[in-house]
C-alpha cells in the first residue's frame, strides 16, 4: 500500500460520502413532496376558520426573549399585536439589556409595573420586574437579570406564560399573520400535539413594514442567497421527511409552539445546551416515546416566519460556530438515543442519519477537499480525476438544492419575482464555488470549539428590518 | 492499482454524466413548475378581475350577472365557485349565503358537487362536502351525515365542517352521536356542536342518562352547548367514581352557571384531594356570589397553582364580595397575596 493508493482512496470515498448524502437527501424530497402535497390539500381556507368557530379557543402565549433588541423591538411587538388570532397574549422578556429596549417598550405601550403572581415551574434567573401595557392588556413585559443565554429568558416566558399553548420566537422573528391560526390546528386535531414547528424564511431582499413580510424577493449579497437555499434545503428536506414519520428532531428557535404543560414536565429549555432548540425537540422526543405515552411533534411545510441571515462574514461565521458546537453537544449528550430501538424512528434512523451526515460533513469535506488538492499539486492525483470528484459532488449537489427549490415554490407558492428565478438557481451552483467550504471550515473550527468545551453566542450583528 | 483506478474512473464517469442529468432535469423542472404556477395565478388572477364586479351584482340579485356567470365557460366554473363561495368562511351573513346558493344552483355547480361527491379522489369529495355546507344546502344534509362514516379522515372532518355550517337541526342526532367518535378531530367536534348552541342539550341529555360510560365526553360537550336545564344530571356526575367525569361535571357546571344546591357543591369540592377536581370547582364559582363562596375560594389562594388561580379568578369576578376577600389576603407575602394584589390591580385597571 503506498501514500498514493491510500490518497486516492480517501478522496474517492469522501466522494462516494457526499454522493451518498445529496441521493439520499434526493429521495428524502420525495418523502417531503407527498408531505408538502397532503398539506396543501388538507389546509383550506375554511380549515384556519377552524379555531375562531369555537367557544373557546386555546390561549397562546407568545414569549419573545430580547436581548439589546432596540433597534427592531417596537416593530415586533407591533406585528405580533396585530396577529390575527385573538386569543393571545404576548410576553417579552427583556433579558438583562444594555441598550433602550426596556424603557423603549415601557414608553411607547405605556408599560406599568404591575404585581403578577404565576407558576415558578422552571428556575431560572432573578426577574427585575413586571410591566403591562396599559393600552393593551395581553401585553406583558418581564425585566430578568440576564443568564447569559436564551434558554434561561425562554423558561421565564414559559412559566408567566397563561397560555395552554407557548409560541417561543425570536426577537426578530416576523410572523405570518396566520401563523398562530395555522399552528394552533394540530393541537385542535389531536389532543397528542405537544409541539408544532413551522418553515423559516429568510427575509433579506423582501419588502418590510410594520415587522410584516410584504414581497418576497432574493438579496442583493450572495452571502445570504446562498443562506436562502441553505435554509430551504434544511427545512424542507429532511425536517418534512421526518415530520412525515412523527421523528422531528429540531422545532427552530424561530417559531415554536409548544404546549405548556409538555415544556414543563421535560423541565423547559436547557440552559446549559448551545442548541437549545434541538436539545429541546429531542427530549420531548425521548420523554413520550420512553414513557410510550402518545405524542405527536408537528412541522408546518409553509413559511410560518422570517428571519434576517447574517450578511457579513464575522456574524455569520459566530453564527456557524454555535450551530456546530450546538450540534455537536446534543448529538453527544443524547448518545444513548443513537441506534437504540427503544426510541423508534427517532433513535434507528432520524439521529443517526443527522450524526452520519450532518456530525461528519465538514469533517470529511474538508479533508477531502484538502487531501485530495495537496495530492493533486504533488502529482499524486492525476488532475483529471480531482476535477471528475469536484465535478460530481458539485453536480449531485446542485441537484438537491434545485430539488429544495421546487420544494419551496411548492411550499410557499410565493415566487411573484421572475428575475429571482435565475438567481436561485445560479446560487445553487455558486454556493459549491467557497460557501460551501467555508462552512465546512468554520464547522471544523466548530468541532474543535465543541471539543474544548468552548461556550457562547459570539457577535452578532443587529440590523433594523 | 491499474485495475482498481480505472473502475474508478469509470464509476467517476458514470456518476458524472448521472450527475449533468439530475442537475439539468431539475433545472427543468424547476423552470417547469415555476412557469406552471405563474399561469396558474396569472389566469386566476385574470379571472378574478374580469368576474368580481359580475359576482358582486349577481350576489344583489342582478339577474344578467346571474346569467354571465351561468354562460361562463366550463373550464373557469370551479375557480368561479372558488370566488363566490369562500368568502362565506368569514362572512356567515344569511342574506349572502341564500344569494350564494342561488347563484350555486344556477350555475348547476350542485351537479358538479353530486359528482365530486362520488369521486374516488378524497380531496375532491372534501371540496364538495366543504361547499355544499358553506352555501347550507340543506336538501344534502343526508349524503353529508353520510359521508361522516367514508373511508377517509379529511373527508369525515370536512362533513363534520359541513354540517356545523349547514346547522340543519335534522342532522344533531348524527353529530351528538360522534361526539366521543377519536377519529373526527376533536376541535371540529366541539365547533359542530357550538354552531348548534343549546339545540344538541336534548340529545345530550337522552344519551347520557343511556351511556354513562360516555359521561365524560357529555360533560365537556354540555360545557359548549349546556344550559340550566343540564344542572341535575351535572350535580349528579360530581358524585361519580372517576375523578376526570367529576372535574369535567364542574367545568360544565361552569358554563351552565350554578344554583344554590350546585353552588354548595362546588364549594365542598374545594377540598376535595384532587387537584383538577378542585381547579374546576373553583372556576365553576366563577361570578357566585352567593354565601360562602368567596370565603372558600380565599383559602384556596395558596392551594396547587392551577387551583389557586382560578380560585383568583373567580374572586375577581365576584365584584365587592370577591374584592373584600382579595383585599383580605393582599398584605401577605406569600403566592396568594401576590395573586390577591394582581387581581385586585386588574379590577382597578381593566374592570
Amino acid at each position: 500500500v503506498n501514500l498514493s493508493s491510500v490518497i486516492t482512496t480517501y478522496s474517492v470515498a469522501v466522494t462516494a460520502y457526499l454522493v451518498l448524502l445529496y441521493t439520499s437527501q434526493l429521495l428524502i424530497s420525495g418523502v417531503a413532496a407527498m408531505q408538502l402535497w397532503r398539506y396543501h390539500r388538507r389546509r383550506t381556507p375554511r380549515d384556519r376558520a377552524l379555531a375562531a368557530r369555537l367557544a373557546s379557543p386555546p390561549l397562546v402565549s407568545v414569549v419573545v426573549p430580547a436581548r439589546n433588541e432596540a433597534l427592531t423591538i417596537v416593530q415586533s411587538v407591533r406585528a405580533l399585536l396585530k396577529l390575527d388570532y385573538e386569543a393571545r397574549e404576548i410576553v417579552i422578556v427583556n433579558d438583562g439589556s444594555s441598550d433602550d429596549t426596556l424603557p423603549l417598550l415601557q414608553s411607547t405601550f405605556r408599560m406599568v409595573p404591575v404585581p403578577l403572581a404565576f407558576d415558578y415551574a422552571l428556575p431560572t434567573a432573578r426577574m427585575r420586574g413586571i410591566y403591562r401595557s396599559i393600552d393593551e392588556p395581553g401585553l406583558l413585559v418581564i425585566d430578568k437579570e440576564s443568564a447569559g443565554n436564551k434558554s434561561d429568558a425562554s423558561n421565564a416566558g414559559i412559566n408567566v406564560a397563561s397560555g395552554v399553548l407557548v409560541l417561543i420566537i425570536d426577537a426578530d422573528t416576523m410572523l405570518e399573520p396566520d401563523s398562530l391560526s395555522r399552528g394552533v390546528l394540530p393541537f385542535l386535531e389531536n389532543a397528542n400535539t405537544v409541539a408544532v414547528g413551522g418553515y423559516v424564511g429568510i427575509s433579506n431582499g423582501s419588502r418590510v413594514r410594520d415587522g410584516r413580510v410584504m414581497d418576497v424577493a432574493m438579496p442583493r449579497s450572495w452571502l445570504a442567497r446562498c443562506q436562502i437555499i441553505e435554509y430551504m434545503r434544511g427545512f424542507l428536506m429532511f425536517r418534512m421527511a421526518c415530520a412525515s414519520a412523527n421523528a422531528v428532531t429540531i422545532i427552530s428557535g424561530a417559531f415554536g409552539l409548544f404546549r405548556r404543560d409538555a415544556l414543563i414536565e421535560v423541565g423547559g429549555f436547557n440552559t446549559s445546551a448551545i442548541g437549545e432548540d434541538m436539545d429541546l425537540t429531542i427530549r420531548l422526543q425521548a420523554h413520550f416515546r420512553a414513557r410510550h405515552v402518545p405524542f405527536r411533534i408537528r412541522f408546518l411545510p409553509i413559511p410560518v416566519c422570517w428571519t434576517q441571515a447574517p450578511e457579513d462574514l464575522p456574524s455569520l461565521r459566530a453564527q456557524r460556530y454555535r450551530w456546530r458546537r450546538g450540534l455537536l453537544q446534543v448529538l453527544w449528550r443524547q448518545r444513548h438515543l443513537i441506534g437504540n430501538p427503544r426510541y423508534g424512528i427517532v433513535g434507528m434512523a432520524a439521529l443517526p442519519y443527522t450524526a452520519l451526515f450532518e456530525g461528519l460533513l465538514p469533517l470529511l469535506e474538508v479533508t477531502g477537499y484538502v487531501t485530495a488538492t495537496v495530492a493533486a499539486l504533488m502529482g499524486i492525483l492525476n488532475w483529471d480525476h480531482y476535477f471528475l470528484l469536484l465535478a460530481v459532488s458539485v453536480l449531485f449537489g446542485a441537484s438537491t438544492t434545485l430539488m429544495a427549490v421546487v420544494l419551496n415554490d411548492l411550499a410557499s407558492r410565493n415566487n411573484s419575482h421572475k428575475r429571482d428565478l435565475g438567481l436561485l438557481i445560479a446560487a445553487a451552483v455558486v454556493e459549491n464555488f467557497g460557501y460551501r467550504q467555508l462552512n465546512s471550515w468554520w464547522g471544523c473550527v466548530g468541532t474543535i470549539q465543541a471539543i474544548r468545551g468552548k461556550g457562547g453566542w459570539g457577535p452578532m450583528k443587529r440590523r433594523a428590518f | 492499482m491499474n485495475d482498481w483506478v480505472f473502475g474508478v474512473e469509470r464509476v467517476l464517469i458514470w456518476l458524472l454524466w448521472v450527475g449533468i442529468a439530475l442537475a439539468s432535469a431539475m433545472s427543468l423542472i424547476v423552470m417547469v413548475v415555476r412557469v406552471a404556477m405563474t399561469a396558474f395565478k396569472a389566469r386566476l388572477r385574470r379571472l378574478e378581475r374580469r368576474y368580481r364586479s359580475v359576482i358582486n351584482r349577481a350576489l344583489r340579485g342582478d339577474g344578467e350577472a346571474i346569467r354571465l356567470l351561468v354562460r361562463s365557460p366550463a373550464r373557469d366554473q370551479l375557480h368561479l365557485a372558488r370566488l363566490i363561495i369562500n368568502p362565506l368562511i368569514e362572512d356567515r351573513d344569511p342574506e349572502r349565503i341564500a344569494a350564494t346558493r342561488e347563484i350555486a344552483q344556477a350555475m348547476s355547480l350542485v351537479p358538479l358537487g353530486d359528482q365530486y361527491m362520488g369521486s374516488r379522489w378524497w380531496w375532491r369529495r372534501a371540496v364538495a362536502l366543504r361547499g355544499l355546507g358553506l352555501i347550507q344546502f340543506k336538501e344534502r344534509s343526508s349524503q353529508i351525515v353520510a359521508a361522516l362514516d367514508d373511508e377517509s379522515e379529511e373527508v369525515r372532518n370536512a362533513a363534520l365542517d359541513a354540517l356545523a355550517d349547514i346547522r340543519d337541526p335534522e342532522t344533531l342526532p348524527a353529530i351528538v352521536v360522534r361526539f366521543h367518535d377519536a377519529s373526527l378531530h376533536r376541535g371540529r367536534r366541539a365547533a359542530a356542536l357550538a354552531a348548534f348552541g343549546s339545540e344538541g342539550e336534548g340529545f345530550l341529555l337522552n344519551l347520557a342518562a343511556v351511556h354513562k360510560e360516555h359521561r365524560l365526553n357529555y360533560a365537556r360537550a354540555l360545557a359548549i352547548c349546556g344550559t340550566a336545564r343540564s344542572r341535575p344530571m351535572l350535580c349528579e356526575w360530581t358524585a361519580d367514581d372517576r375523578v376526570e367525569v367529576r372535574a369535567s361535571a364542574f367545568e360544565a357546571l361552569a358554563h351552565v352557571g350554578l344554583d344554590e344546591q350546585a353552588a354548595s357543591l362546588a364549594i365542598n369540592a374545594l377540598d376535595s384531594p384532587d387537584v383538577s377536581v378542585r381547579e374546576k370547582a373553583a372556576a365553576a364559582l366563577h361570578g357566585w356570589t352567593g354565601p360562602g363562596g368567596a370565603s372558600a375560594l380565599a383559602r384556596h389562594l395558596d392551594d396547587a397553582w392551577p387551583v389557586a388561580i382560578r380560585a383568583a379568578r373567580s374572586l375577581k369576578s365576584m365584584d365587592e364580595v370577591g374584592r373584600i376577600q382579595l383585599e383580605s389576603r393582599s398584605s401577605d407575602s406569600d403566592i396568594g397575596g401576590e395573586l390577591a394584589r394582581q387581581m385586585l390591580w386588574e379590577m382597578e385597571t381593566h374592570p
